[in-house]
């Protein structure tokens, strides 16, 4: 299946967005969860604040449908 | 006169605002102006040069002294009918109660995400509402917490968070997550509605789009979850 991932931050560097500067295309087999896809494109979920697809909360547990856009928020904590 | 304004409710209104930097001090600004009743500010930091990129109430001359006292004197000026009381402290899970007692609304103006989670034990523990707002970078985010009507910050975010090296933020961006904070905070005084509830709301700033992001109450959540051992809930 085809998913993609969106960050911004500092994450966006991470996950080395290559559709535009904050996405990137992850091909991977069905039936992964977030966790499993984080894995595969070795991301430290430690470096994940919040996750979510089409405007709602999601967690590692999650497997997306084909196609799906999964938004990882960094931690962002200032003030 | 704003459509639904109530001015006798808000000169009753009690709000703690948590620190007085960027966020609490543009939120208590317009707190202030707009006529909440009292105010009580609480920061135990010192102004810092690279504060005043966004922090309003202080200026170059500010560097090296208190920001409570100066931030309420500024209020003060702004609108000398209300009420302000300044603590010099820094929020603790011990004063965490004692600083939001007695007030209607907690504003989050804090820098920590161990702060904020202190900040939200303390608004469950006495059942006052917390509007959480939080920056960095592009990234801004704000929620209105209740629990048991809402879910709380713990069921979003229940542990620390990993931060790599500092928290670079920008004057505009805590300028505008500050002023959506306060006008929650407003709608709710006025009107005991609570605006965009299980919601947290992100603003980019580099896109400027505007995204909500709906959450449940936690039931396991530590805090207001069903395994949240009990405690002095008012």
């Amino acid at each position: 299946m085809t998913v993609f991932l969106r960050a911004g931050g500092q994450l966006r560097a991470m996950i080395k967005p290559d559709v535009d500067h904050y996405t990137r295309k992850v091909e991977i087999e069905g039936g992964k969860t977030i966790g499993e896809i984080l894995e595969h494109i070795s991301l430290n979920p430690a470096f994940v604040a919040l996750m979510y697809v089409d405007g709602a909360m999601k967690d590692l547990s999650y497997k997306p449908a084909d196609g799906e856009t999964i938004t990882l928020q960094p931690p962002v904590s200032g003030g | 006169m704003v459509d639904g304004w109530d001015q006798e409710r808000l000169k009753r209104a009690r709000v703690l605002v948590a620190g007085v930097g960027g966020l609490g001090g543009l939120s208590a600004t317009y707190l202030a102006e707009a006529g909440v009743g009292y105010l009580r500010i609480c920061d135990s930091d010192k102004v810092e040069l690279s504060n005043l990129n966004r922090q309003i109430l202080y200026t170059a001359a500010d560097i090296g002294k208190p920001k409570a006292m100066l931030a309420a004197k500024r209020l003060y000026a702004q609108n000398p009918e209300i009420e302000i009381e300044a603590v010099l402290d820094t929020l603790t899970e011990t004063n965490a109660g004692e600083l939001a007692s007695g007030c209607d609304l907690i504003v989050d103006g804090l820098d920590s995400h161990s702060g904020r989670l202190k900040l939200n034990k303390a608004s469950f523990d006495l059942n006052i509402p917390y509007i959480y707002g939080a920056i960095r970078e592009w990234m801004g985010q704000l929620s209105f917490f209740n629990p048991p009507k809402t879910a709380c910050l713990a069921c979003l975010m229940p542990g620390e968070l990993k931060i790599p090296g500092p928290t670079p933020v920008f004057g505009a961006l805590a300028a505008a997550v500050g002023s959506l904070q306060a006008t929650l905070a407003l709608k709710y005084l006025m009107t005991g509605e609570i605006p965009a509830a299980n919601a947290l709301l992100i603003f980019r700033a580099d896109t400027i789009v505007f995204e909500k992001v709906t959450f449940e109450r936690r039931p396991g959540c530590g805090v207001c979850g069903d395994a949240a051992p009990p405690g002095p809930r008012r």
